[in-house]
């Protein structure tokens, strides 16, 4: 018998009994469906992860000052000082694996235009930020260097501060209020939309370091030049533990500090968010394995659904066996009978995966994404299935007698 | 080419015997049996039930193999062949006819019939004609799509008989073919055998009826797993019988 007309007798049988059939597939459509969904999702979770770690850089190092600022407290003379703008300029002058070193003074504060009153990370900074985080202005300009230097009223947005202010108004050129200062809007920020904590990275003004200093922060702070962190951008991601020991000893020289507990620590933020992949990741794969775990019961349900084929049909067996039906023939014909169910059943549950993770992505904000790989491993894995399962009852078909399968009742 | 196929021999036992283990007893089914079956034969094989007669049909068309002795298909010693060489030979000179049809269900008439076909290496396009033409042959040819549980139990077996024949078999081997079914539809299907016969169709037929195996031409008694009697006579006609009956029917119908 060819192919085609063994695909075509399975076929027929499982349509005799097709509720049967549907009902078996069940186990494997779930079993398929719940492998593939974990996988898209592991998947989706793994590209949000390197999409943060894009858009933070791999080879950058955050350096933040500790306890320097808290209550504003001055520390004793001689006592060492916090981070400055100096050393970010140090940093970038003597590590030559550094291509930019830029200094960063968060603040908290107000923000009022007309009647609207908004409250998002007021941040100052110098023009090497747009390097440093992979950020753009669209509309406007950045920062002059006079605006720089002389502590500039001016500011440029993130495109959810300007939603929140103008609506579809332009923002250019107008006149906000931070912390009651006047302040001229001359540029925005594209978007970078929310990261994988769901904070909103759009909701971010940035003004001239100084300007953040001396004219919004009410604090007072340890030094005319004190940064809160520095954003160090390192030129060949793989020297990153190389300009890790280098920072700490610059830094330590600088700000004379000996003791195991430096006033600054040194971080690599896409080591971080990649340390909280994987604990994701790890998660992610039991929660494959689980499933994989109902796939194997469903070939269990094959196998037993196929036994009882097989005691049902033991006439028809015999009948084909008298006809000229080779044991080998009858193998074949159950063979591909459970392979059928099987493959089915993977290409429904494959379709009812897809239905569901993009009812989750629509409805539930998560990111899938069906690898093509994992669609032909999940179809050829329930074929295989099919043939694991189904060998058993198969080979019972083949071996029965002629004259005992032509008699039995 | 041997001389039994010159001879006209198309099945042949030799001493053929058959032990069943029934727990510490020993049944012996068959007990040393030698028989020819030539071209020419229209079998009748009678015998009251355990006399052996069927295990005997059951080596004669290969679905069972004997204890002892030897069995011979168009001259081919058989007796000690694999399961799938077994299956060639019963596929090549051997058709079956069995008392409940045995038809596949949900399968047209036309498909039941090309069943044998499909485990041999013909094409679809000559396995369709040649089951159409075995459908006509039995007078069929208008239900080649009909499923067996639109069909009466004489046309069933009508389908099987075309199945039988579908293959041009050396032999075939008919398990109380009217067993299941009433006088009249019995005396029809016996018709098609006899027509069968005389187009040069060797038939063995188990019956327990000595009306049916009058129309054979050659009779065969089983008793105690031995041949106890194998006579030759001249058969009676089944179309004649047929008509009788009807006519006797009709007759008191109207009375």
């Amino acid at each position: 018998m060819n192919l085609m007309l063994l695909l075509n007798v399975a076929w027929v049988a499982l349509r005799v009994n097709l509720m049967r059939s549907i009902l078996t597939m069940l186990g494997i459509i779930i079993g398929v469906a719940a492998v593939i969904i974990m996988l898209a999702l592991g998947s989706g979770a793994r590209y949000e992860v390197d999409q943060q770690i894009k858009s933070l850089g791999g080879n950058v190092f955050v350096i933040f000052a500790s306890g320097r600022f808290s209550g504003g407290a001055r520390q004793a003379s001689g006592a060492s000082q916090g981070l400055t703008e100096m050393d970010a300029l140090a940093i970038e002058n003597q590590l030559p694996q550094v291509s930019i070193a830029a200094p960063v003074l968060q603040a908290s504060g107000q923000i009022v235009f007309g009647n609207i009153n908004w409250a998002p990370s007021i941040i100052g900074v110098d023009n090497k930020i747009y390097q440093a985080q992979s950020w753009q202005v669209v509309n406007g300009r950045t920062f002059s260097d006079t605006e720089l230097a002389s502590a500039g009223r001016v500011a440029v947005i993130g495109q959810t501060v300007q939603r929140e202010l103008f609506g579809a108004g332009d923002p250019l050129g107008q006149t906000i209020r931070v912390n009651k200062v006047p302040v001229t809007v001359i540029g925005v920020l594209n978007s970078k939309g929310q990261n994988t904590q769901g904070n909103d990275q759009d909701d971010i003004i940035f003004m001239p370091i100084d300007t953040v200093r001396k004219r919004i922060s009410g604090i007072t702070l340890s030094s005319p030049k004190a940064v809160r962190s520095i954003i160090v951008q390192v030129i060949d991601e793989r020297d990153m533990a190389l300009v890790e020991q280098e920072l700490d000893a610059l830094l330590r020289q600088r700000l004379r500090s000996t003791g195991p507990n430096a006033p600054f620590r040194i971080r690599n933020l896409a080591e971080m968010v990649e340390t909280r992949a994987q604990t994701m990741q790890i998660f992610n794969g039991l929660l494959a394995a689980v499933a994989s775990v109902s796939l194997l019961v469903g070939g269990i349900g094959i196998m037993n659904i196929m036994l009882v084929s097989v005691t049902e049909r033991t006439r028809e067996i015999g009948l084909r066996m008298a006809v000229g039906a080779k044991p080998a023939d009858i193998l074949r014909q159950f063979l591909i009978e459970a392979v059928l169910l099987c493959g089915l059943g993977g290409i429904f549950g494959l379709s009812l995966a897809v239905i569901v993770t993009s009812v989750l992505e629509r409805f539930a904000g998560y990111t899938a994404i069906i690898q093509p790989e994992v669609v032909l491993m999940s179809i050829g894995f329930s074929a295989l299935i099919g043939v694991f399962f189904g060998y058993y009852p198969a080979s019972k078909a083949a071996k029965l007698q002629p004259i005992d399968a032509l008699r039995y009742e | 080419m041997t001389s039994n196929e010159t001879a006209g021999v198309v099945l042949q036992t030799r001493q053929i015997e058959k032990h069943y283990q029934m727990g510490e007893q020993t049944v012996k089914a068959l007990k040393g049996v030698t028989l020819q079956i030539n071209k020419t034969d229209f079998t009748a094989v009678m015998g009251p039930s355990g006399s052996g007669k069927s295990t005997f049909m059951n080596m004669l068309g290969c679905l069972d193999s004997p204890s002892s002795g030897q069995i011979l298909v168009q001259g081919e010693d058989v007796t000690h062949l694999s399961a799938a060489r077994l299956a060639e030979v019963r596929n090549q000179y051997i058709g079956f006819v069995f008392q409940q049809f045995n038809l596949l269900p949900r399968t047209t008439a036309l498909d039941n019939v090309m069943l044998p076909l499909l485990y041999t290496k013909n094409s679809k396009a000559a396995a369709i004609a040649r089951s159409k033409a075995c459908l006509e042959l039995v007078g069929l040819g208008e239900r080649l799509d009909h499923h067996p549980s639109q069909l009466s139990g004489g046309q069933q077996q009508r389908v099987a008989i075309a199945r039988a024949l579908v293959n041009r078999p050396a032999v075939i081997l008919a398990d109380e073919p009217t067993g299941a079914l009433d006088t009249e539809t019995g005396l029809e299907i016996m018709a098609l055998f006899q027509q069968l016969h005389q187009q040069g169709t060797t038939i063995v037929l188990v019956t327990h009826e000595p009306d049916i195996a009058a129309f054979a031409n050659r009779q065969l008694v089983f008793r105690d797993g031995q041949l106890l009697s194998d006579k030759r006579t001249v058969p009676a006609n089944a179309s004649d019988a047929l008509r009788y009956f009807r006519q006797t029917k009709l007759a008191e119908a109207l009375a």
